[in-house]
């Protein structure tokens, strides 16, 4: 574990710069990073590392702050982030409110862990929630076969068009949507578990069911 | 003066000329404004207004940027009360970033009567960048009280209030509006809307009364109109936390995981709310209960290790662990790392997990994972033999997977084997080359191996290089903090290298370069803090107050962030050396004519140094010797300004070189007792003891040191060596020995041998890289 996926902040944003730097060829300095978050609040996530305090602890937990642009507090360091957006092109041609994902990525040693679709999935529900965003629209390279994979199997995003060398380098992307309904994003519900009804008393209902367990 | 007239109605024939190089000016077109100015200044050379307009003209038509200022300075001088005058050099020093400058003069602007009320707005904006919190209310509601038909200025106004300390007046303000508003609001409004109703509660919680927050919240919810469903709900469970409303509270803790399953805060509130954080036996089924709600979510999985012992943890840890290698989750050892902090936990999953081992050589994935598992969990324990061994076998077997790689540099890496490290990384970047994580790692890996160009050429293949050599010039204008202070790292180490050589041309170059990189990473910053000036008016308009703080807050630490420590430590360390090891910069070498190979020489160094375009001292040569002939350090100097937090432990450290170089020895007394109070055992302490007893310049005058030796018997009365070592020295650390490394007497050094023995040898070659230079 010990991965927690939040809101971004804007004191994440130096390590959501960090981790773009570290895994894309896409970059943006600072003030677009700010854009994004003091227009959109809301639209941006992270997951970091945490701290957990254990109950028999032998070794201290770090107190400082590691001198590293990972790391936004003592043992918090940034390993994902997603950082979207509501179109505000004023030259777009479709006035529907829009998200779009300007950027996600995971360090490398955690990935295949299902953070990309979490960091996704609340990004979805917010964009939907608090701007209205009627679909949300991205670009991936041609060959990136895990993001592929994510968007199109995994979030059951649609390939609208090939954008011909959308990229520095000239390769192609794909352009990428997916029309957001509110009640069928909740990022719980793609776990299935039992739902929590959230009538029951969960200590009563422990105690009930679990009094054998407990002895 | 009437309202219309903005300048002063002297309708002379200058005046229209005046006017009409205003109108070009405004329209962007400097080159003919400049003309008709010059036409006034040749009739008229003392118009303080065309002078003042030149300036600014002569600044943005990128004619002769270096004399702008000389115009904006005689036209103050020739009628600093003309706020016309004044409003340009408001202008002008806005542009030049200096915005205390352009704060005074946009305020003189409306002291001295001008009716141009949008001063007021970047008056406003100046304040906030430079925190004149306490003028900056009456600017905002001058703007307001100009325009009140806008919600953005009540809303700044608001926000001033608050800045200033003021609650309450900030929340009337947030009523007023929300009032004038209510029935006049439009879709696109709605937003705006949201943000604001959720700001006034923000104000109304800060001001302390929670039921008047509670209340306030239950009303704006009811309105349908806050869009933002998680504040809502982390306020309320907030707010009924603190009025001891639990039960109320675990329910909403239910609805934020009901949306968010994956914070594991959520869950430990949750435990709070329920009360049972004592009790592990209802812990436990409360997380049981909890994985059966978000069974693909790891807190309800894994903060039950963190309570449970024995057999239980065991047991546990042993579904959570075996489960993850199964999937072939690379992290899986990360993920459980924490629990090492506990010996027996770390002894139970070693055998959990090799036990496993045992049993999976016919599953050549989980083998290979396991494999990983345990060699990370070698290297964690020091034994990086074993580790070795153990990452060996992994990338025998499966010779394809990339992390396998990555481990394995790291293992090279901690046993000082560096060159051997990079190669490995390298040989992990060739399985993946579309991947920048890899090539990420590799050029660090470069770094470290003091192999700057490798670096260099390796990660400028994701770089975009346009006209340029490689990929620094794209690095340095994307910010890449991470790989410029690698670099400036390894070019002091570079530095130290050579001058254990005696290779001084090699150590000058190198400290050279290091110095330049520092100052280029303190640009950045600077550049993060400038980054703020446009938001002060944008997110007021916006409608996004509540980030706008939070920006606020951030920009007021950036200076003081554990990363811009480790750049001050740096840049004071290349600027430091270069004033203790002057003789590299001051003997004049002659101006003998290089060889042929050494112009060859010279010139590769240039592509792989040169981070901007135009840079006449791309060595760094040039600042570094007038830093050293000049002596006032200012470079150092203007950052001790920028550390707002006078209690870090790191302030005073900074403080204390800095100033033992500029002889201020009282000064440095002050850090050290500081120092004392904050961290009664760190290392520095030892070492400022011994500057301020033993290493005083000898200019010093008696007075002052009679004042520093007495201002030592207070707390250091009975400190002799032997004490100091002990009380300060006496762990078996990187960070120690650092600080022992610069202590020449043998006393120190025996211990610092003592530790190096202790420290592994990644961290025990630093120390030797460092001790070279001492
Ligand atoms: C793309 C990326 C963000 C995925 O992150 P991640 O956290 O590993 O992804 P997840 O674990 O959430 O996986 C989501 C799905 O993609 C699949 N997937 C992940 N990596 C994959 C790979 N290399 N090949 C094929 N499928 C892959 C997972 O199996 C999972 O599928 P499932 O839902 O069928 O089980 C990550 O690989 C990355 O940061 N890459 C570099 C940057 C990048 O390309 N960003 C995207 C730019 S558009």
């Amino acid at each position: 574990m010990a991965i927690t996926i939040r809101q971004a902040t804007i004191e994440d944003l130096e390590g959501m710069q960090n981790a773009n730097l570290t895994n894309l060829p896409e970059n943006y300095t600072m003030k677009y990073y700010l854009y994004h978050l003091l227009s959109w609040p809301q639209a941006s996530f992270v997951a970091t590392t945490t701290d957990p305090e254990l109950d028999h602890q032998d070794k201290p937990s770090a107190h400082e702050t590691k001198r590293d642009m990972q790391y936004v507090a003592p043992g918090e360091k940034i390993v994902g982030y997603v950082l979207g957006k509501m179109d505000d092109d004023p030259e777009s041609e479709d006035k529907t409110p829009h998200g779009h994902v300007t950027s996600l990525s995971v360090m490398r040693t955690y990935r295949r862990m299902g953070l990309a679709e979490k960091l996704m999935r609340q990004c979805l529900y917010s964009l939907c929630e608090n701007y209205d965003a009627k679909y949300v629209s991205l670009h991936v390279r041609k060959s990136n076969r895990a993001a592929l994979h994510l968007y199109k199997d995994t979030l059951k995003f649609e390939v609208l068009s090939i954008e011909k060398s959308y990229y520095q380098d000239k390769e192609d992307a794909y352009y990428m949507k997916k029309n957001l309904v509110l009640s069928e994003l909740v990022p719980s519900s793609f776990q299935g578990g039992v739902e929590d009804n959230l009538d029951e008393d969960l200590l009563e209902s422990i105690l009930e069911e679990g009094v054998g367990k407990l002895n | 003066m009437s309202k219309t007239a903005k300048y002063r109605p002297t309708a002379s024939k200058e005046e229209n000329q005046f006017r009409e190089a205003l109108k070009l000016y405004d329209s962007k077109q400097y080159k003919k404004s400049l003309k008709v100015i010059d036409g006034v200044l040749k009739k008229n050379p003392h118009h303080a207004e065309s002078l003042a307009l030149k300036g600014l003209a002569l600044y943005y038509s990128d004619t002769d940027k270096a004399s702008a200022e000389s115009y904006i300075t005689r036209a103050l001088e020739k009628d600093s009360t003309n706020n016309v005058v004044n409003h340009i050099a408001g202008i002008y020093y806005r542009a030049v970033k200096n915005y205390k400058e352009a704060a005074k003069w946009y305020q003189a602007a409306m002291d001295h009567g001008s009716t141009n009320k949008s001063i007021l707005r970047d008056l406003s904006s100046m304040q906030s960048q430079i925190r004149d919190f306490k003028n900056l209310p009456k600017s905002r509601l001058g703007y307001l009280e100009d325009q009140p038909g806008y919600r953005a200025n009540w809303t700044a106004s608001a926000v001033a209030h608050q800045l200033h300390g003021d609650l309450a007046n900030a929340e009337k303000v947030l009523g007023r509006i929300e009032d004038l508003i209510r029935d006049k609001l439009q879709e696109s409004d709605y937003f705006e809307h949201s943000e604001c109703l959720l700001y006034r509660n923000d104000v109304i919680a800060q001001m302390g009364d929670y039921e008047a927050a509670l209340k306030d919240l239950e009303r704006i919810e009811a309105t349908n109109m806050v869009l933002d469903g998680l504040s809502l709900l982390e306020k309320r469970a907030d707010y009924l936390m603190k009025l001891n409303r639990k039960k109320e509270a675990s329910l909403v803790y239910r609805k934020l995981l009901k949306r968010n399953p994956d914070n594991a805060k959520y869950y430990y509130q949750l435990e709070d709310a329920l009360g049972v954080r004592n009790s592990p036996r209802v812990r436990l089924a409360l997380y049981e209960k909890l994985a059966s709600f978000y069974p693909k979510s790891d807190p309800p999985n894994f903060i039950p290790l963190t309570f449970l012992a024995g057999e239980e943890f065991k047991q546990k840890a042993k579904n959570y662990v075996l489960g993850q290698l199964r999937r072939g989750v690379p992290s899986t050892f990360v993920n459980v790392k924490p629990l090492y902090k506990n010996n027996s936990h770390a002894a139970t999953i070693y055998s959990i997990v090799s036990e496993f081992f045992e049993t999976v050589h016919d599953q050549p994935l989980t083998y290979c994972w396991t494999a990983y598992f345990l060699a990370q969990h070698h290297y964690h324990v020091g034994s990086y033999s074993e580790a070795l061994k153990m990452i060996e076998l992994a990338i025998n077997h499966t010779p394809t997977l990339v992390e396998l790689y990555i481990l394995k540099a790291r293992i090279y890496k901690r046993m000082n084997e560096l060159d051997q490290a990079a190669s490995v990384m390298n040989e992990g970047l060739k399985l993946d080359l579309q991947d920048r994580f890899i090539n990420t790692k590799t050029t660090k890996y470069y770094l470290r191996a003091d192999n700057v160009h490798r670096a260099i050429d390796t990660i400028s293949v994701f770089t975009k290089n346009d006209d340029s050599p490689n990929g620094l010039r794209d690095l340095h204008l994307m910010q890449s903090i991470w790989f410029i202070v690698e670099s400036a790292e390894s070019y002091l180490r570079k530095y130290r290298k050579a001058l254990g050589e005696h290779n001084d041309t090699e150590a000058k170059t190198n400290l050279g370069f290091a110095f330049k990189r520092y100052v280029s990473l303190t640009k950045i910053f600077e550049e993060f803090s400038d980054d703020q000036v446009d938001f002060h008016h944008y997110c007021m308009r916006k409608g996004t107050p509540r980030a706008y703080l939070t920006m606020i807050d951030w920009a007021d630490n950036l200076f003081d962030q554990p990363m811009y420590n480790r750049v001050l430590d740096g840049l004071s360390e290349s600027v430091l050396e270069a004033v203790r090891h002057k003789e590299l910069f001051l003997t004049d070498h002659g101006h003998k004519k290089l060889k042929k190979e050494e112009i060859r020489k010279r010139e590769e160094l240039v592509q792989y140094s040169q981070s901007v375009a135009e840079d006449d001292d791309v060595f760094g040569e040039k600042a570094l010797q007038e830093i050293i002939r000049d002596e006032k350090l200012d470079v150092l100097v203007k950052q001790q300004a920028l550390l707002h937090q006078q209690d870090a432990v790191f302030t005073q450290i900074f403080n204390f070189r800095v100033n033992f170089q500029l002889k201020k020895y009282v000064l440095c007394l002050q850090s050290l007792n500081k120092l004392l109070a904050l961290d009664k055992r760190n290392p520095f302490i030892g070492y400022m003891v011994d500057q301020l007893r033993n290493h005083l310049a000898e200019s010093t005058p008696d007075t002052i040191k009679k004042i520093v030796s007495v201002g030592l018997m207070k707390n250091f009365n009975k400190a002799d060596t032997a004490n100091l070592l002990e009380t300060y020295f006496g762990a078996n650390n990187l960070e120690t020995a650092l600080v022992l490394a610069r202590m020449s007497e043998t006393v120190f050094q025996t211990r610092l041998s003592e530790i190096k023995e202790k420290l592994d040898p990644y961290s025990r070659g630093l120390v030797s890289i460092v001790q070279l230079s001492y």
